[in-house]
């Protein structure tokens, strides 16, 4: 069993995970699942960027729009990359491709998914779970 | 175009269920287990939610 980390600095590795999805594991020792979790997160995230999902502003006008961003933002530097690049920008054309809703889809799920991580990487870090 | 349709759905239910498998297992057979578990759930799920929409929306 990983060593448990003292309260402070476990905040500290869980929050690893939002510069690159998988780091806090690999800090911790988790080295196997760490690549797992960066091949899945990044897996999932390309996948909505790719399928023309949006990458939604916090200052959308729409609320479901704003409770995206909340989801994505999860994803942490990846999102702030994609926005500063536009990938994902908006665009009214894109809401009428077939495949827009997916898109949404997969980067909704890679945020929450990046959110999971930081809080499985805590417990792990504290000694709560193996 | 439901070829595309079918194909984004099942990537999708595979990335998940392998995530929640990495997430969860303890050894290799609880991941495998728990993987197909998760991935056929959610693929026979949505297959059934499709149909029953394509039948009571005509």
């Amino acid at each position: 069993m990983t060593e448990s980390f003292p309260r402070w600095k476990a905040y500290g590795v869980s929050l690893l995970t939002l510069l690159v999805p998988g780091l806090s594991h690999w800090f911790i020792g988790r080295r196997a699942r760490a690549g797992a979790f960066f091949a899945l997160v990044s897996g999932t995230f390309l996948a909505g960027v790719l399928l023309h999902g949006g990458l939604f502003p916090f200052s959308s006008m729409n609320w479901l729009f704003r409770l995206g961003s909340v989801a994505e933002m999860g994803m942490g530097a990846p999102y702030v990359l994609g926005r500063a690049l536009g990938w994902g920008r908006l665009d009214l054309l894109d809401t009428a491709d077939m495949m827009f809703g997916y898109g949404n889809t997969f980067l909704v799920t890679a945020g929450l998914m990046n959110m999971l991580l930081i809080m499985d990487a805590f417990d792990i870090a504290v000694g709560r779970k193996e | 175009m439901i070829q595309d349709h079918f194909l984004t759905l099942f990537l999708f239910s595979v990335l998940v269920a392998l995530f929640f498998a990495t997430l969860n297992h303890r050894d290799r057979r609880g991941f495998w287990i728990s993987a197909g578990k998760t991935l056929g759930w959610m693929v026979l799920g949505s297959l059934a939610l499709a149909y029953l929409m394509f039948w009571t929306g005509r």
